[in-house]
């Protein structure tokens, strides 16, 4: 594994099940380092407060999208060079164009397996 | 690992609900505020957020069903299908078909609901804008591995990018993604991309065998692996102006959700607490009393006095972490009374004030169901047809307000319609046609009096009877209902002019005042709520009616109860048998007598239910603990004499 289970990981998703369900795919891939929020707004906070090594995202949000959050993070000196993971819906292809466009690492389509989730981390981390 | 899975289906279900709840509100608020692109755009998240978590939970029926749905709301969104009644109709069909399903998911059952026909109604509802259908349901957890996106953004789905495509973009992009000093020392031409990326990868190795600790920098591999100098790194990081190592405390969550259980435990103890500050209390008076030379006694007395205001406040805080926004149970009425109105083709527009008052979660559980028969009540009964309201000079929409506010210990819900109110002359002929009265009683009674006959069991004043309410049940099973929650409800009503139940709750269930009354060498608690007065009279003061015991207090004949005989006790002999406590009790709107030896005063109760025991059938509403350490029975004298009452 190219990537590291000691990681410390931000999930964002204003749906609270969908957090869990994404935490639970990490569990499976050995990574309990993980914290949560709720909002891209919440997000940035946390990404500024602590240090995280990678964030996951979803792109669908209130008050503060992914993508918003994605531009904040690449235009913060400090943050500019977190690892990010999009997840998106099915049938949002122009939004991932615009993602990578903003910077992003990689996205993920949902629903994904951990097996999905794993290869996509190979993918960010063994550049 | 299948009970990590249960507790994600578990928060799944509640915050599903939840969005469904909320859900039904929005569609109701966009019919009639059709523009409003944050409302749709919201619902349409709302419904993708579902159907995202039910991918990943395998959901199957659940993901096809809000899939389209949520095609549907894109459409609408984009403006290519008009939101008509019509449209609403479907939309909230299907979301009642959510909910069976959440149903289903909860019951753990297994059961495939058959979806073809709203499937079929929003697929028409879709094909409205001329596009090419949306069947394709898309994948779930089980066929995860190609990501086949269905056609329904694409105009087909051949065009657009391919998710290979999309992947090379992505490979294209993410090889420029750089880290800070390894983009500084490739910017001042000391190192290549190449060898950045390298050291990179260097220290994920790094990373991944090292826990949590010390991980080397990027800049020090690449001065190790000699591709730059150390003092380059060094400048390159003094150019990174933000401090590297110092981590600022962790922001906390702002909420968390706890098991009810765990609540009612915590009220649980605070309720023993009260109990025992009560009973510290009166030992500490006694003690105070009896040695008020002993300098101890006086720290003692200003602790106790310390633990008494310190145990009122947790008692607050803790019932505090038990209250719920009534919103909770007013978001389902918008939808209600619209269904409502359109089955009745009349005008009825619901506005909801006070949403965020707060009652204690029990309250909350109970109060749904009385609330809902009276909006129906109100939009039946109320609100007339539109062609009525015109000649009746009024605008042909009607209006049905649900508000909440507090007043004092009391929080009031009030529904209020703006339609032809309660006729009592018409209420009379009713009530006299149906043997409940005679004329020249209801000549004697007020016309408060009177709309109350509108809560007996059977009564219905509804000459056609609907479907929708008015079949004579119901109104004194919601009297009954908030009797229950130690509630009143009362009625106001001017003809022509509308209508408006009041509903008075108490903020919270588990501790009441109550007036310590005896009997004998038993001590009982009566709930203050019901309690207008307490008289002293004289035995030669009470006449005997048609067998029944009664007692003249201000011309107003009270007939009187005798507590003793109830509990089958002796009536105590210390007053001589000619004095005696008459205790005037309320209930709904008859006053009678409890008749007492002692009156002890009046004093915080917490509400014990007895186990074993039918609670409250009997007229004996729980027990508790008082202040001298003695079990006593809670009284609820509503039941206690209500076969008395009907004399």
């Amino acid at each position: 594994m190219a990537y590291n289970t000691a990681m410390k990981i931000l999930v964002v998703d204003d749906f609270a099940t969908m957090r869990r369900i994404i935490k639970n795919i990490l569990k499976q891939l050995g990574m309990n380092d993980v914290e949560e929020a709720e909002d891209g707004e919440q997000a940035f906070k946390k990404l500024q407060a602590g240090k995280f090594d990678f964030l996951i995202t979803d792109w669908n949000m209130p008050n503060c999208t992914g993508l918003e959050l994605l531009k904040m993070v690449r235009a913060d000196a400090k943050l500019k060079a977190m690892p990010v993971l999009m997840v998106t819906a099915e049938a949002e292809k122009e939004q991932v164009i615009e993602a990578i466009k903003s910077g992003v690492n990689n996205y993920v389509m949902k629903p994904f397996t951990s097996d999905v989730l794993k290869q996509k981390l190979d993918k960010i981390f063994n550049k | 690992m299948s009970d990590e899975m249960d507790e994600i289906i578990n928060d799944f279900l509640i915050e599903t609900t939840e969005i469904v709840e909320d859900l039904s509100q929005k569609f109701v608020e966009l019919e009639n505020d059709k523009d409003n692109q944050e409302l749709v755009n919201g619902i349409f998240r709302s419904v993708h957020t579902i159907k995202g978590a039910s991918g990943f939970l395998g959901f199957n029926q659940m993901v096809q069903l809000t899939h389209i749905t949520e095609s549907v709301l894109k459409k609408i969104k984009d403006g290519d299908i008009p939101l008509t009644p019509g449209v609403m109709d479907v939309i909230l069909e299907s979301i009642d078909n959510v909910k069976v399903l959440l149903e289903h998911i909860k019951a753990k059952d297994g059961v495939e609901e058959d979806l073809t026909g709203i499937l079929a109604s929003l697929q028409s509802v879709y094909d409205q804008a001329g596009a090419p259908a949306a069947t394709a349901p898309p994948q779930t957890i089980q066929q995860v591995e190609i990501p086949a996106a269905p056609a329904e953004d694409a105009p087909s789905s051949g065009s657009g990018p391919t998710i290979e495509e999309l992947d090379a973009l992505m490979e294209a992009q993410s090889n420029m993604l750089l880290r800070p000093v390894g983009e500084i020392l490739v910017e001042g031409g000391s190192v290549t991309t190449e060898e950045v990326d390298d050291a990179l990868k260097i220290q994920n190795m790094i990373k991944e065998s090292v826990d949590t600790g010390e991980v080397p920098k990027v800049g020090d591999i690449l001065a190790a692996t000699e591709k730059v100098s150390k003092e380059e790194v060094k400048k390159a990081l003094s150019k990174q102006t933000q401090p590297e190592k110092d981590k600022p405390p962790q922001q906390a969550e702002q909420t968390i959700r706890v098991d009810v259980e765990r609540l009612d435990n915590v009220l649980n103890l605070v309720g023993e607490l009260v109990l025992a500050r009560n009973r510290l209390m009166k030992v500490v008076s006694n003690l105070e009393l009896k040695y008020t030379d002993n300098t101890d006694v006086a720290p003692l007395a200003e602790l106790t006095a310390f633990i008494n205001l310190i145990t009122t406040d947790l008692q607050l805080a803790v019932m505090k972490t038990r209250m719920q926004a009534v919103r909770k149970v007013f978001n389902k009425f918008p939808r209600m009374v619209r269904d409502l109105a359109r089955s009745m083709k009349k005008d009825v527009e619901l506005a909801l004030s006070g949403e965020d008052t707060e009652l204690d979660k029990s309250i909350i559980e109970e109060i749904g169901d009385p609330l809902v028969h009276l909006v129906r009540n109100s939009v039946d009964h109320g609100v007339e047809m539109p062609d009525d309201r015109a000649r009746a000079g009024k605008p042909r929409g009607g209006t049905v307000l649900l508000s909440a506010y507090q007043e004092g210990n009391n929080i009031v819900l009030s529904i209020e319609d703006d339609g032809k109110g309660i006729d009592v002359e018409m209420l009379k002929e009713k009530i006299v046609e149906k043997g409940l009265s005679t004329p020249d009683e209801l000549e004697r009674l007020s016309t408060k009096e009177i709309l109350d006959f509108i809560f007996l069991p059977g009564f219905s004043t509804a000459k056609v009877v609907s479907d929708v309410s008015g079949r004579g049940v119901g109104m004194d099973v919601v009297k009954t209902n908030i009797m229950k929650l130690n509630g009143t409800i009362t009625i106001e009503t001017e003809k022509g002019k509308g209508t408006k139940f009041l509903l008075r709750l108490p903020l919270t269930l588990a501790i009441i005042q109550a007036l310590m009354v005896g009997v004998g060498t038993e001590v009982f608690a009566v709930p203050l709520a019901s309690v207008v007065e307490t008289v002293r009279i004289d035995q030669s003061n009470i006449k005997t009616i048609r067998g029944q015991e009664t007692v003249i207090l201000r011309n107003e004949i009270v007939p009187v109860h005798r507590l003793a005989n109830k509990f089958f006790l002796p009536m105590g002999q210390s007053n001589g048998g000619h004095k005696m406590y008459l205790v005037v009790i309320l209930v709904g709107e008859k006053k009678f007598g409890m008749m007492v030896d002692k009156l002890f005063g009046q004093e915080e109760v917490v509400i014990k239910s007895i186990e074993g025991f039918s609670n409250s059938s009997e007229g004996i509403a729980g027990a508790t603990i008082t202040g001298d350490g003695k079990v006593v029975l809670i009284l609820d004298p509503a039941v206690m004499f209500v076969g008395d009452l009907r004399t």
